[in-house]
C-alpha cells in the first residue's frame, strides 16, 4: 500500500503536536452552518444592510477559528489522509459551508445595491449551478480522471429523465424513490455504453459514443410520444416526506410540504449536489480512483501494474452514468417541463466546457466551470442594462445572446490558450502564492 | 414504422433516393474530406467543420443573393476567403496551443464554432434565408424518373474539385510535403520540409474546401440557416467508414453514407436518419475501428 505524502505547508518551521477533541473540530462546521440561519431570524435593527457587514465579520472569525482547531502531527502519517485537515484547508472549507448557506437568504431579502443587481433571477442561476456541478463533476470522473472521452452525458441525462417521468407520472410513486432508481439505472446502461471503452479510445471512443447518444435519444422521443404525446411531459413539484416535517423552517400547508420555489429548490439541490460529490472526490482519493487515473495515463502500463483495466473502465461509466442520470432527474423535475428536443449534443459539448476551463481533472474544476458558464452571461446582462457607456451602445442591447454567446467563445478559447490547467489551476495558484506570503509573513513576525 | 413494399422495391423512387443520396453524400464527403486532412496532418479534432460549412453557405447568401454576383467568380472568392480564415486559425490560435491535450484543443475548435455561430447570426439574422439559386433549377429526366439538375451539378462541383486537390495532394511537390508531415513530423522536419507551413497551408485548404461544400449546401438545402451546422456532425461516420487515416477513404465513406441515409429517411421515415448515420458510426467503430481504408496504429509502452 502506498501512502501519499503531502507537503504540509502551513506546519512549516514549527513540528510541534498538537491534538484537538473531535467535538472542537466540528465546531466552525457547525457555526458555520448555523449563523446564516440564526442571522436571518434576527430583525429587530432597522437599519438594512447591516447583516452583510456583520455576515462578513462572522465569515472571517468562522475561518479563524477552524484555522485554530486544526490538528497537527509530523508523526502520524494517517492525518495526511484526511479530507480537509490542514488549517488552510479547514478554514476556506468552513467559509464555503458558511457562504454557501448563506446564498439564499442573500438572494432571498429585499437586498438593493445600487444599480439594480438582478437578484431575482440570479436565484435561478445559482440552482443551475448547483445542478450543473452535479452533472459536470460526473462528467469530469469519467472524461477528466478516467481518461474516456464519452459523448454519451445528454444520454444518460435523457435516462434520468425517462426514469424520473416513468416512475413518478405514470407509476405514481414518490420523487425520492426516482433518485435511487434513476442511479440504479443509470448504472447499468453505463456499464453497457461502456463497453465499447474496452476496445476503443480517445477519438474513436469519443465517436462511438456520439453514436450511443442518437441511438438513446431517438429512444427518448418514441418514448415521450408513447407515453406523453407531442406537447412532452410535464413534472409535478416533489413533496417532501411527512416525517421530515418536525424540521424547523419547514412549514407544511395541508399536510405537505411542496418543493417549489427557488429557495426550497437550492436546499434540495445543494443537499444532493454535496453528497454526490463527496462521494466522488472520495472515490478518487480510494485505490478505485487511482486505478482510474493510471488507466488514464496510459491504460497498457496500468495492466504492468496489476490492474483491471476492464473493470475500472467500467467502474467509471456505471459510477459517471449513475451520478449523470441522477442529475438528470433532478434537472427535469426542476425545469418541470421536457419535451422532444430538450437534449442535444451540444449539452454535452456545454459540459465539456464546463469542464475544461474549470480544470480538467478534478472535481473542483466543474464547480468553478459552472459558476463560469452559468454567472458570466448573467454579469454581462447586468453590464449591459445599468452600465453606463455600455448600456448606451446600442449594438449590445440588439445583438444580447449572440454578443453573448461570442464572448464566451472567445473566452473559452482565452482561458485554453492562456492557462491549460483551468479556473481551478488559476485558483490553486493563487492560493498558494497567497499562503506562501502569509507564512513569510508569519516568520518574518516570529524572529 | 411500417416498410411498405410497394414503395420499397419500386425502382423509380429508389433512382431518386440514391441519386439525391449520392448528391448528399458529396457534400458529407466533403465535410469529411476537410476534417480527415486536418485530423490526419495536425491531429486536431475539428469539431467546428459544421459550422464553417454554414459559414461557407452564408457567405453564398452574401455574393449570390444579396449581390448576385457571377457564380464561379462567387464560388472562388468564397472558397480564398475561407482558406485565410483557416491561415488565421492556424497562426492565432492552433499553434499558441501545440502540446496540449487532446481534449483542450478540440474544445478550442468548439470555442471557434461558437464565436462563428454568433457573428453570423449578427450580420444575417436569426431568420432562414431561402436557398441558393445560382444554379439552375428544374429537373431532368433520365430513364424515366426525375432529377434534380442541382443534384447533378453538385455532384460534379464537388467531383471535379475533390479530384483537383487530390491530384495537388498526391502529385505535386507540396502536396509531399504536406503528407510527408502528416506521417511523421520529426523525419518531415528532419529532412528540411517545414512543418509550420505545411500545417498552415492543410488547414487553409480544408477551411477552403468546407467553404466549397457550403456553397453547394446552400443549393442543395430547402433554406440557409444556423441549424445547417449540425451537418459537420455527418463527417464522422463518413471518416469512420474510411478510415480516419485515409483521405481517399473519406469521400468514399461519405457517399455511403450519403446513400444509406436518404434510403433510410425514405423508406422509414425521416426521424430515422441520424439514428441510422450515427449507428452505422457505432457499428464499424466496434467492429472494424481501422474502417475500409484505414491503417492500423501500432503502439509502444
Amino acid at each position: 500500500m502506498s501512502e501519499m505524502t503531502i507537503t504540509d505547508t502551513s506546519t512549516s518551521g514549527s513540528s510541534s503536536v498538537k491534538r484537538v477533541p473531535a467535538s472542537l473540530r466540528v465546531l466552525p462546521f457547525l457555526v458555520a452552518l448555523a449563523s446564516p440561519l440564526i442571522l436571518d431570524n434576527i430583525s429587530w435593527n432597522p437599519f438594512a444592510g447591516w447583516k452583510i457587514l456583520v455576515g462578513f465579520i462572522l465569515l472571517i472569525v468562522v475561518g479563524k477559528f477552524a484555522w485554530s482547531t486544526a490538528e497537527r502531527d509530523p508523526d502520524n502519517p494517517r492525518l495526511a489522509l484526511k479530507l480537509w485537515h490542514r488549517p488552510d484547508q479547514r478554514a476556506l472549507t468552513a467559509m464555503t459551508c458558511m457562504g454557501l448557506v448563506a446564498i439564499p437568504f442573500i438572494l432571498g431579502t429585499d437586498f438593493d445595491p445600487p444599480m439594480d443587481f438582478p437578484w431575482a433571477s440570479w436565484f435561478r442561476i445559482v440552482n443551475y449551478i448547483v445542478l450543473f456541478a452535479l452533472g459536470a463533476g460526473a462528467f469530469n470522473l469519467l472524461a477528466g480522471y478516467t481518461g474516456q472521452l464519452s459523448m454519451a452525458h445528454a444520454a444518460f441525462l435523457m435516462i434520468g429523465t425517462m426514469v424520473g417521468a416513468h416512475v413518478g407520472l405514470i407509476w405514481g410513486q414518490s420523487f425520492w424513490l426516482c433518485l435511487p432508481i434513476a442511479a440504479v439505472a443509470g448504472a447499468a446502461l453505463g456499464a453497457l455504453f461502456g463497453i465499447p471503452a474496452l476496445r476503443l479510445r480517445g477519438l474513436y471512443l469519443m465517436l462511438a459514443t456520439i453514436g450511443v447518444h442518437f441511438i438513446v435519444l431517438l429512444g427518448w422521443k418514441e418514448y415521450l410520444v408513447h407515453y406523453f404525446g407531442f406537447g412532452g411531459v410535464r413534472f409535478n413539484a416533489p413533496n417532501l416526506p411527512s416525517w421530515l416535517h418536525w424540521v424547523p423552517g419547514i412549514n407544511p400547508e395541508d399536510g405537505e410540504f411542496l418543493i417549489n420555489t427557488q429557495f426550497r429548490w437550492f436546499w434540495l439541490n445543494l443537499t444532493i449536489t454535496t453528497i454526490c460529490l463527496l462521494f466522488l472526490v472520495n472515490v478518487i482519493r480510494s485505490r478505485e480512483g487511482r486505478a482510474f487515473a493510471a488507466v488514464r495515463d496510459r491504460d497498457i502500463s496500468a495492466t504492468l501494474l496489476g490492474i483491471n483495466v476492464a473493470r475500472s473502465k467500467l467502474v467509471a461509466f456505471a459510477l459517471s452514468s449513475a451520478m449523470v442520470s441522477v442529475s438528470g432527474c433532478l434537472l427535469s423535475y426542476y425545469n418541470r417541463a421536457r419535451s422532444e428536443d430538450s437534449f442535444n449534443l451540444e449539452q454535452v459539448l456545454d459540459y465539456g466546457i464546463i469542464i475544461v476551463v474549470g480544470g480538467f481533472m478534478g472535481i473542483q474544476g466543474a464547480i468553478f466551470g459552472s459558476v463560469f458558464f452559468f454567472a458570466l452571461p448573467m454579469y454581462f446582462e447586468w453590464m449591459r442594462e445599468e452600465l453606463p457607456f455600455i448600456s448606451d451602445i446600442d449594438f449590445f442591447s440588439r445583438y444580447a445572446g449572440e454578443v453573448d454567446l461570442a464572448i464566451r467563445g472567445i473566452l473559452v478559447v482565452v482561458v485554453l490558450v492562456w492557462r491549460p490547467d483551468g479556473l481551478a489551476g488559476l485558483w490553486q495558484a493563487a492560493k498558494n502564492r497567497l499562503l506562501r506570503q502569509f507564512q513569510n509573513s508569519q516568520a518574518g513576525a516570529a524572529q | 414504422m411500417e416498410i411498405l413494399a410497394s414503395t420499397f422495391f419500386d425502382f423509380g423512387i429508389n433512382v431518386q433516393l440514391v441519386v439525391g443520396g449520392l448528391a448528399l453524400g458529396a457534400i458529407y464527403a466533403v465535410v469529411a474530406l476537410g476534417f480527415v486532412l486536418v485530423e490526419k496532418s495536425t491531429a486536431v479534432l475539428n469539431l467546428a467543420v459544421g459550422e464553417f460549412l454554414m459559414l461557407g453557405s452564408y457567405f453564398g447568401v452574401a455574393f449570390f443573393m444579396e449581390r448576385q454576383t457571377n457564380f464561379f467568380v462567387g464560388t472562388i472568392v468564397i472558397t480564398a476567403v475561407m482558406a485565410l480564415f483557416g491561415l488565421v486559425i492556424h497562426y492565432g490560435i492552433m499553434r499558441p496551443m501545440v502540446g496540449q491535450g487532446f481534449f483542450a484543443i478540440v474544445l478550442a475548435t468548439i470555442g471557434i464554432a461558437t464565436v462563428i455561430r454568433a457573428v453570423v447570426q449578427m450580420r444575417f439574422g436569426p431568420l432562414e434565408k431561402g436557398n441558393l439559386t445560382a444554379l439552375p433549377t428544374g429537373t431532368i429526366e433520365v430513364a424515366g424518373t426525375n432529377i434534380r439538375w442541382v443534384d447533378i451539378i453538385v455532384l460534379l462541383v464537388v467531383a471535379a474539385s475533390v479530384a483537383g486537390f487530390l491530384a495537388f495532394y498526391s502529385l505535386t511537390r507540396t502536396g509531399l510535403h504536406m503528407r510527408a508531415v502528416a506521417s511523421n513530423i520529426e523525419a518531415a522536419a528532419g529532412v528540411g520540409i517545414d512543418p509550420d507551413r505545411a500545417y498552415a497551408l492543410t488547414w487553409a485548404m480544408a477551411i477552403g474546401i468546407a467553404g466549397l461544400g457550403g456553397v453547394m449546401l446552400g443549393h442543395f438545402t430547402p433554406s440557409v440557416n444556423p441549424a445547417l451546422a449540425a451537418i459537420g456532425l455527418r463527417a464522422f461516420p463518413a471518416a469512420a467508414i474510411g478510415g480516419f487515416t485515409s483521405v481517399g477513404g473519406s469521400i468514399i465513406g461519405g457517399l455511403i453514407v450519403g446513400v444509406i441515409e436518404q434510403l433510410a429517411g425514405g423508406h422509414l421515415g425521416t426521424k430515422w436518419r441520424e439514428p441510422v448515420a450515427f449507428g452505422i458510426l457505432f457499428l464499424v467503430l466496434i467492429f472494424k475501428p481501422t474502417g475500409l481504408f484505414g491503417q492500423k496504429d501500432l503502439e509502444r509502452v
